[in-house]
């Protein structure tokens, strides 16, 4: 009688629990779809973090009826920590045992509505705290940490270090933008429900915050009018100087936890300051250098002492799913890859033309958004030796190119500087993504700070983030600035 | 009044008593196969003949338009399949209609692999098939048409005669799928020229696993099961002698007691439809009045079948649903959905089918716990606002 429903479903299904609203909920949630056959919603007042009030209403078959009821009854006067651990496990032995097979999807949609009503809560706490900027660590002296989980294996594997390293950890997932993989469809995996599962699975509390208002803005916006304005944008830059590590110390003071953590592999050394990490070819000091340095003083980075093979072998060996996960995309937002017709999508562009480094007209584009410095693809003016783009002038809405030679510069200006050590310090300069620092000689400007080569660079790019190193050691970062400007 | 109420006779009855006791012989001391030559052969054989005779009885066919089968869904298949297949090789067009039972429309469905092109006529907001419409899909090369006499989840019974006069007049076999119909309407061969025609014995208080199929003199049918040639060839197999003699009991006392059991039920099913009446944003589904004795479809607001069917059925009273829910969406009715209902219309649906042996007592006590089990469950429904 493997498709039939165990007493327990039916007792819920005929004396269901907590059904109903709250007229001033602290937090709501919705998950399912109407057209898909199957709603939950869950509302909740929590006090001091404490769930003192739940109630849930389905529309749906009778395994989404009973599960909603079981879980308003486990949770109902839980702590807020002790709620989002409660697994689709420990919901379905509420429920007598297994559900029926095809039923499965009930467990998935009653939480999801819960930790929706969960988030809403956590939005509202956190929402303005986002808006006005981070005000400082309160710490309290435990081994408490909040962990972000994307669902991959590096942040799963992050968490799951600093669990059997005995810290208290509280996982959380953010929402930043609508190009999730099938998060608009009801009825596919979607990577939120995923990184809750592998959360729930290492006996860990999930989260999830939406941030994709404050993603938008600092972060896709500026994408966008970088373009615009003919810089080269790091979006993972503009992530970590406004967004990620601020939402983990938001819920982390909110849940009374000292820590936040990332899977980025990074160190944090003494300052504190960034360091490279064991695995240099995962290296992400680069991209990590705006995060402020009250925030880097309660960050740990778990993966900075690992190479990437081990922490594949780890999820492996713990029989997380995460360990065969797909390594991550360039830009989140944009699973195609196609960037170009991304930013069109979202700005007008008007054609100009393209010059030599002297101003001769050596033909026409379709717009400098489809132009980056250091750029050799699709400039459709053909010449002996292979052309550049050398200058992106959208002022004059001009495509400078020239040869090889003429990207090379001995100096850039670097502006927005984040210094964790003495800017003295700094001996070598990296100005791409996986290349070489190269030596250099760092001396303030007016507003600015120049760094001097000691040779000749090229794919210095606007827009690009300039990191200053002694040894291993980040001593602060900047943005690279136009040339003239 | 005993638990639990049986109110889902459209998707099996329960065995008469008087079928049983004429079925029990067949299953102890007696062991002949009605093939045999032995004198025991002879009795098997001679149950076989008298339960044909019943059958042909209750359907005014002769005994060799008569031939046993496993069920309702081996008489469709065999039907729609052995038609197509007799047909001659320029007709390779099927004309079914939209509120077939599974057994038509899977058998339909697969004709398509056989190279058949399938017209899929459609219906009425009641779940009628619209004449017209239906003649306007009869083509020249049309092998066969199949409609389904009283649909088993609305009850809506089709308008036969004409269909069947629409389909005698171009010489294209039309099947009728009956297995709701037997022993409910009065099925007049000689009036309705239908060429096959299926019915099934758990639905008029036979044992399951036995059915029949009608096939018309001169209508030319190729068997799907083959072996020994039994029935005709049109059936191969040793016969379910013991459920055939039930199928041939049951079809009996349907003959016999088919007024009474129609007046019963008519006034039970309005019963059942008054009192639902009085509960808000419940719908009847199927035709008001061209509709079997035994069956109320209803759609209720806000609430998804299984619940209420579960929630019920905690409270002793056992009904149908039309929907199932599973893994990786539902998977809505095809009657409701061609009836021009929304899919969570279809989700909503359940059907209470009465029987001759229910009583007025418990229809009473169903409309009470029905109203108790729509309202607890519409307050857990987001959907409904009271």
């Amino acid at each position: 009688m493997a498709d039939r429903y165990r007493p327990q479903v039916i007792e819920h299904l005929v004396r269901p629990r907590h059904v109903g609203e709250l007229s001033d909920p602290s937090g709501a949630g919705e998950s399912g779809d109407a057209a898909c056959g199957d709603v939950a919603l869950f509302a909740v007042k929590i006090e001091d973090n404490v769930l003192t009030e739940v109630r849930y209403k389905v529309y749906g078959c009778a395994a989404c009826i009973a599960a909603g009821s079981a879980l308003a009854e486990l949770v109902s006067g839980d702590h807020l920590l002790a709620a989002a651990r409660v697994s689709k496990a420990d919901l379905e032995s509420s429920l007598g045992g297994p559900l029926p097979p095809g039923k499965e999807h009930a467990l998935t949609l009653v939480l999801d509505a819960l930790h929706k009503a969960f988030e809403d809560h956590l939005n509202r706490e956190t929402g303005q705290m986002l808006l006005e900027g981070y005000g400082g660590a309160k710490t309290n002296g435990t081994k408490s940490v909040v962990a972000a989980m994307s669902g991959g294996v590096d942040s799963a594997v992050s968490a799951l270090l600093l669990k059997e390293a005995g810290y208290e950890v509280a996982t959380v997932t953010f929402r930043l933008h609508d190009g999730e993989k099938g998060s608009r469809s009801c009825c596919s995996p979607d990577t939120v429900l995923f990184a809750r599962d592998t959360a729930h699975r290492m006996g860990l509390p999930h989260f999830t915050l939406n941030l994709k208002e404050l993603f938008n803005r600092r972060v896709m916006q500026d994408f966008v009018g970088s373009y615009k304005e003919g810089r080269t944008p790091n979006p993972c830059v503009a992530c970590n100087a406004h967004v990620k590590f601020h939402a983990a110390a938001f819920l982390a003071d909110d849940l009374g936890f000292d820590y936040v953590a990332t899977g980025h592999y990074a160190r944090v050394a003494e300052g504190p300051t960034l360091a490279r990490p064991v695995d240099e070819k995962k290296d992400q000091t680069y991209v990590l250098w705006p995060v402020p340095k009250e925030l880097l003083e309660r960050t740990i980075f778990p993966l900075g002492e690992y190479r990437k093979t081990e922490v594949r072998a780890i999820a492996e060996e713990r029989g997380l799913a995460v360990a065969y996960t797909p390594e991550s995309q360039d830009i989140c937002f944009i699973p195609d890859g196609d960037y170009r017709r991304f930013v069109r999508n979202k700005v007008s562009a008007e054609p100009g033309d393209v010059v030599d480094p002297g101003g001769k007209v050596l033909g026409r584009h379709g717009g400098v958004v489809d132009f980056t410095v250091g750029q050799r693809r699709g400039l459709g003016v053909s010449a002996p030796t292979p052309l550049y783009v050398t200058e992106v002038r959208p002022q004059t809405n001009q495509v400078v190119v020239g040869r090889r030679r003429d990207l090379e510069v001995r100096e850039v200006r670097v502006r927005g500087m984040n210094w964790f050590l003495d800017p003295g310090e700094a001996r070598l300069v990296q100005v791409r993504y996986n290349s070489a620092p190269v030596p250099c000689e760092v001396e303030r400007g007016d507003g600015e700070w120049v760094a001097r080569f000691s040779e000749p660079v090229v794919g210095v790019a606007p827009g690009q983030s300039a990191v200053f190193y002694t040894g291993d050691r980040v001593v602060g970062g900047g943005v690279v600035a136009r040339r003239g400007s | 009044m005993t638990h639990p109420v049986y109110l889902d006779n459209a998707a099996t009855t329960p065995v008469d008593q008087r079928v049983l006791e004429a079925m029990l012989p067949h299953l102890g001391a007696r062991r002949g196969n009605p093939s045999s030559l032995h004198s025991s052969g002879a009795v098997a054989r001679q149950a076989v003949e008298d339960a044909r005779e019943s059958v042909a009885s209750l359907l005014g066919a002769s005994l060799e338009e008569t031939s046993f089968t496993s069920g309702g869904t081996e008489s469709d298949n065999l039907a729609v399949l052995g038609l197509a297949r007799a047909a001659s090789p320029e007709k390779r067009h099927a004309v079914v209609s939209r509120v077939e039972h599974a057994a038509v429309r899977e058998s339909a469905r697969y004709l398509v692999s056989e190279g058949f092109e399938v017209s899929w006529v459609g219906v009425d907001a009641d779940g009628l098939v619209d004449p017209a419409e239906f003649a306007d899909s009869l083509r020249p090369d049309t092998a066969l048409a199949a409609v389904v006499w009283a649909n088993n989840e609305v009850g809506t019974v089709e308008p036969m005669q004409e269909l069947a006069r629409l389909c005698a007049e171009r010489n294209i076999p039309l099947h009728a799928d009956a297995v709701q119909a037997a022993g409910r309407l009065s099925l007049d061969l000689e009036q309705v020229p239908v060429a096959t025609l299926a019915l099934s014995g758990h639905k008029l208080y036979g044992p399951q696993g036995v059915g029949a199929l009608y096939v018309r003199k001169g209508v030319a049918l190729k068997p799907v099961v083959f072996g020994g040639g039994q029935e005709r060839g049109l059936r191969s197999g040793t016969e379910n002698v013991a459920g055939i003699v039930g199928l041939g009991e049951a079809a009996r006392l349907a003959v016999e007691e088919i007024e009474e059991r129609l007046s019963h039920e008519t006034s039970l099913r309005d019963r059942i439809l008054a009192g639902v009446a009085e509960l808000a944003e419940v719908r009847v589904n199927g035709h008001p009045k061209e509709r079997l004795s035994n069956n109320v479809h209803l759609t209720v607001e806000g609430v998804e079948a299984e619940g209420l069917v579960l929630f019920l059925d905690a409270l002793g009273y056992e009904i149908g649903s039309g929907s199932a829910c599973a893994s990786g969406g539902h998977k809505a009715s095809p009657v409701l959905l061609a009836m021009g209902r929304s899919e969570r219309q279809a989700f909503s649906a359940v059907r209470i089918t009465v029987g001759k042996d229910n009583t007025v007592e418990e229809i009473e006590g169903f409309l009470e716990a029905f109203s108790t089990a729509v309202a607890r469950l519409r307050e857990v429904s987001p959907l409904y606002a009271s």
